[in-house]
């Protein structure tokens, strides 16, 4: 199985983006991360680059509620940023509210809900999903 | 006293005096006090409802009074004018001759030739009718007094411009003033400041004989200067010429249930608020509580794969399964939460049996290891109001309930039938199990974590949540159970015609 290039996590909990990196080097996921703490932190980084020739990540494991800029307002700046590259979001929550895996469907770049906690069988879920597109 | 010598010619006052007889119902009547003998004029003796021929004697005469008071009265005062030379004239009850009493007023004089009485003359009465009308009317007057003054609500008179001209007891008693207290008040003097003019328009439209009464809700200022909250119904009490005279106020004191109607929508407001903090709480404690068991699972997963050798000990296993029955409760915690979350719940006609065969069917396998037996007795054109997630929910934790308290030496036994009655149709589940002490347990049965059994699949979940789905659809559930004779819970679904 082809591996990702870069996994970007969007999260504020340390414990998680320990895990979450953990599992991805067992699982094989990627070659590289890059970790933001929260929607503002990633939309300050990720927003200068999108167009240029840098690197960017190929998914984005963004979780819901962070401080300072939650993930539906990152959703809400990222779509309007112009790339030249395809980035597939999934959104990573504990929250199993109704309103908010419905609210997942109305972002076309949104490909997936996945509840936490993750493990390796929904990474290489992912990794299916993204190498085959 | 008269002397009769002195008057007007016989002819005339013969004249005079039959004219007046026969007008005003007044006989005549002479006692000669020496031949002690009395004479009654023909009026007289109708009053008596003698005859015309009738030759009355004192003792005679003294007969027809009522025994007791009316006897003695007139024993007295006749004794007295004829011995002391006093006039009398008095108001007594007689006894006629066809047997009716009568009231009649007797006057008597003393004719006095030598200082000595020689004759009593005097006047007899029918004031029957007269009396009785006073009497009936003394007595409505009190029943009606009786009535004014004792009455719960608060009654009062007032004159044309507003003073009041008497007032009861319980009026009195809700503004705190005594009765001459409020006559020196006019009632614009206690009504509270904004409700001045209101019912102004009203009085004036009585007045006027435009509206013979008119009601409504009035606030007052009582002697303390608290507000008193009323109902106020006032009508006009008009003279035989149809000229007003004075109103009549009936003031209800609705000062108390305006409070407690005050207190309840206080504390609606307050349980809302409690029930939406309650709300977030659920939500937040599911929320937090799913992701510190999500970090524990995932690092679990981790330890597992990366320090396997920590992983062969005693501890470990216990570890995982402490994180697993955190993990469950998480669940159980947003199943609860999603229950009653749920508001409009939209809720769709269902085939109850074939809502019971999807059930059986996705534990068939239990019931064939199981050797349950199940006879279902329900007719399939029923149909329930329910959402299918929650009866379906419902029904299976029934059926494996069932299975899971059978007796422990024999296969569980289900027999499943209905009724209905006018709002629900009525499943009844027996199960021929352990049962449950219902005297001990009761009121514990569809609490959270309560189990009755030593099973060990035992959570105290299942019913838990299945009471609030049934609840959520608009059911309930009661229950009838003997240890070891089995179980029935019968299950009110909302009918859907």
């Amino acid at each position: 199985m082809t591996k990702i290039d870069v996994a970007c996590i969007i999260d504020d909990d340390p414990i998680f983006i320990f895990g979450a990196k953990r599992m991805m080097e067992l699982s094989e996921f990627c070659n590289s991360f890059m970790v933001f703490k929260n929607g503002q932190e990633a939309l300050n980084n990720l927003k200068p680059i999108m167009n240029t020739e840098e690197v960017l990540p190929d998914v984005i494991l963004l979780d819901i509620n962070m401080p300072i800029m939650d993930g539906w307002e990152f959703l809400d700046e990222f779509i309007k940023i112009k790339s030249h590259k395809m980035v597939t979001i999934y959104i990573v929550s504990s929250s199993i509210n109704p309103i908010d895996l419905n609210r997942a469907k109305r972002y076309e770049n949104v490909s997936n809900y996945i509840l936490k906690p993750i493990s390796l069988n929904s990474l290489k879920g992912i990794l299916a999903e993204v190498t085959d597109a | 006293m008269y002397t009769p010598e002195e008057n007007t010619p016989q002819n005339n006052k013969v004249s005079l005096l039959n004219f007046i007889e026969k007008h005003a119902a007044i006989g005549t009547w002479e006692f000669n006090t020496k031949l002690e003998k009395i004479t009654w004029s023909s009026q007289t003796k109708k009053i008596h409802e003698v005859p015309l021929d009738y030759e009355p004697n004192i003792e005679l005469a003294l007969s027809f009074y009522k025994n007791g008071d009316n006897l003695n009265k007139i024993t007295k005062v006749f004794t007295d004018c004829i011995e002391k030379h006093e006039d009398y004239d008095i108001e007594v009850q007689i006894v006629t001759a066809t047997g009716k009493d009568k009231w009649v007023r007797a006057i008597g004089t003393a004719i006095i030739e030598n200082n000595e009485c020689i004759k009593v003359q005097g006047l007899f009465q029918d004031i029957d009718k007269k009396t009785k009308d006073a009497y009936a009317l003394a007595f409505k007057e009190q029943q009606l007094r009786k009535t004014f003054e004792t009455a719960l609500i608060g009654m009062a008179i007032l004159d044309l411009e507003g003073n009041w001209i008497d007032v009861n007891k319980s009026l009195c008693q809700t503004f705190g003033y005594t009765k001459d207290e409020f006559r020196s008040h006019s009632f614009k003097d206690i009504t509270h400041p904004e409700d001045f003019r209101k019912g102004q328009r009203a009085m004036i439209d009585m007045l006027n004989g435009k509206l013979d009464h008119h009601e409504t809700e009035k606030r007052y200022i009582n002697k303390k200067g608290e507000i008193i909250w009323t109902q106020l119904f006032t009508s006009i009490v008009r003279d035989s010429n149809n000229q007003p005279q004075h109103f009549v106020a009936q003031i209800n004191d609705l000062t108390e249930i305006k409070k407690s109607t005050e207190k309840v929508s206080q504390l609606l407001v307050t349980t809302e608020d409690q029930n939406k903090r309650l709300l977030n709480f659920a939500h937040i404690v599911s929320h937090n509580l799913r992701s510190h068991y999500g970090n524990l699972d995932m690092l679990l997963d981790i330890v597992k794969m990366d320090l396997p050798e920590t992983t062969e000990n005693e501890l470990f296993p216990l570890i995982e399964q402490a994180v697993s029955n955190l993990g469950d409760t998480v669940v159980h915690l947003n199943e609860v939460a999603a229950i009653n979350i749920q508001k409009d719940l939209k809720t769709e006609p269902l085939n109850l049996l074939d809502s019971f065969n999807k059930a059986m069917s996705s534990i068939s396998a239990l019931i064939l290891d199981s050797k349950t037996s199940v006879s279902i007795a329900i007719e399939p054109d029923i149909h329930v109001k329910g959402v299918p997630a929650y009866l379906d929910s419902v029904l299976l934790n029934f059926l494996t309930n069932a299975i899971k308290y059978k007796k422990p030496n024999e296969p569980a036994k289900i027999e499943i039938k209905t009724s209905a009655n006018t709002d629900f149709i009525i499943l009844e589940i027996t199960d021929h199990g352990q049962g449950i002490d219902l005297k001990k347990y009761g009121d514990k049965l569809f609490g959270m974590y309560k189990t009755f059994h030593q099973h060990e699949d035992s959570t105290g979940i299942g019913l838990f949540i299945t009471k609030n789905q049934v609840e959520a659809i608009g059911g309930k559930i009661e229950v009838k159970s003997k240890v070891n004779e089995g179980t029935t819970f019968y299950i009110h679904l909302k009918k859907h015609d």
